[in-house]
């Protein structure tokens, strides 16, 4: 049976939702709160200190110039919005947390 | 007398007219639930683990009753070995920065490994952090309490630090901070901000049992674990093995202070006039929770849950806004049960720990130096009924 415009344009419709749909599921958003390790500006790499108790991790993600305050430095303290791709963690938003003063 | 002092001697009075709490017990009034599953979550938290149950590859004991066992949620005589780096000077500007080393296996340092690991890279324990600048040993701690000291509010914390010394009697509290920015007040440093990360971060950190909420592994000096070392499927430990364990450790009761005679009623009035109770705050008040038996619970906790400044020569390493020297007030429970003294266990005896007291401590410290050998004895007495 020959499909028509009309039918290949209602099976696109259809599908769309699944294949967005589809695409998220392979990108899930992760959140983390820590603090900064290390930010390399060259390469865009960020490192962050994350963990439970004294149960200390490094996570490290690509932090493009756009999704990072201009001014961080190791020893900030962020909240990190990030996406895994097949290239490892990236960054989508990156806030600065104000830490009160000792 | 002061209200305060009324209502520490009201305190101790009523906990005279009640059952007396030994160490192990759970905290009264507890649900018939709430009282089994402080059962249940013992029975976890004696459990052995083995590298099929997910122990390892590296690890400090196999159980958290092996290091906290005298009685269950006790002290134990192990030590263990911290590591961070403290960096004070360029390439870092002030304020100093301190790196807890998560990029070389710190802060904490596993002891031992198991065969499959040796077997693979040869060695017994996890290398030393080649970045370290200072080695930590620390004792384990006891227990009790914790459940209460978890509830005590941020803003109570807060109200008693001091971080310039305004009242200008030499003590400057502050608050330590967890590496995303939460008040701080688990672990010798005060460090991790509530209990239950504490303990869901102990089984990651001393057993390198994975669970829900630690789903990764330790590495190993900062290395990925090689292939095939580590038999057990991620999470090691069930949610509900968590829940217990944190259960069981959260009710567990500060025991009730000995009846005081008079040379340690003594004491304890000595205590506070000397400036002890500056920093070792004799009552806290926690908070609101969902479990009754620990809201709005008046107890004796003998801290201020802030940092000080102890001198150079308690001096170890840093973690979080902990310089070197600071210490967070160590809450004055059990000490009945103690023989060795101090977070690393150096001092033998309670008078030797007080002499070793410096920094913020030191105006308290002289102090009590300068005391009558009978006003000593006091002191003394005072605290051997805790």
């Amino acid at each position: 049976m020959r499909m028509t415009a009309w039918t290949a344009a209602l099976v696109a419709t259809l599908l769309l939702p699944l294949a967005v749909s589809a695409a998220a599921q392979a990108a899930p958003a992760y959140t983390y709160q820590g603090t900064v390790h290390t930010l390399d500006t060259t390469t865009g790499t960020l490192e962050l200190i994350t963990g439970v108790g004294m149960s200390l991790r490094l996570v490290t993600m690509t932090a493009p110039p756009a999704a990072a305050p201009a001014n961080l430095k190791p020893g900030d303290v962020v909240r990190a919005e990030c996406r895994r791709t097949d290239t490892g963690l990236v960054a989508d938003r990156i806030v600065k947390i104000e830490v009160p003063a000792p | 007398m002061t209200r305060h002092r009324v209502a520490i001697a009201l305190l101790f009075f009523a906990a005279g007219c009640e059952k007396p709490l030994k160490p192990g017990d759970p905290v009264p009034k507890l649900t018939k639930e709430q009282r089994d599953r402080f059962a249940r979550g013992k029975v976890v938290f004696d459990s052995v683990f083995t590298p099929e149950t997910g122990l390892g590859p590296l690890f400090n004991q196999d159980a958290c009753g092996e290091c906290h066992e005298d009685p269950a949620g006790g002290r134990g005589d192990e030590v263990e070995v911290h590591a961070t780096a403290f960096h004070a000077s360029p390439p870092n500007p002030p304020p100093a920065v301190c790196d807890p080393l998560a990029q070389e296996g710190g802060p904490v340092i596993q002891l031992h490994t198991t065969p499959a690991l040796k077997q693979a890279l040869g060695i017994d324990q996890e290398p030393f952090p080649p970045s370290a600048t200072a080695r930590a040993m620390r004792t384990s701690p006891v227990i009790f309490g914790r459940g209460l000291l978890d509830l005590v509010p941020d803003t109570v914390i807060l109200s008693y630090a001091d971080p310039s010394d305004k009242n200008h009697d030499g003590v400057k509290g502050r608050p330590n901070r967890f590496v995303d920015g939460r008040i701080g007040r688990f672990g010798r440093k005060g460090f991790v901000p509530t209990l239950r990360e504490f303990n869901a971060g102990a089984f990651g950190a001393e057993m390198s049992v994975t669970n829900p909420e630690q789903p990764t592994e330790e590495t190993v000096g900062g290395k990925p674990i090689p292939a095939g070392v580590d038999p057990a499927t991620d999470p090691e430990l069930s949610q509900e093995a968590l829940d217990l364990t944190d259960d069981f450790v959260r009710f567990l009761a500060p025991p009730t202070p000995l009846k005081a005679g008079k040379d340690g009623r003594h004491g304890r009035d000595l205590f506070s006039q000397i400036g002890c109770a500056t920093c070792h705050r004799p009552l806290l008040r926690t908070g609101d929770s969902p479990v009754a038996a620990l809201k709005n619970r008046e107890f004796a906790a003998y801290t201020d849950l802030l940092l000080h400044d102890m001198g150079p020569d308690l001096a170890d390493i840093c973690v979080g806004l902990a310089t070197p020297a600071d210490f967070r007030t160590e809450p004055l429970l059990d000490l009945r049960g103690a023989e060795h003294f101090l977070h690393d266990g150096r001092a033998t005896s309670l008078e030797q720990a007080i002499e070793l007291h410096g920094g913020e401590a030191a105006g308290a410290r002289d102090r009590f130096k300068t005391l009558s050998e009978a006003d000593r004895a006091a002191v003394v007495a005072f605290l051997k009924s805790l």
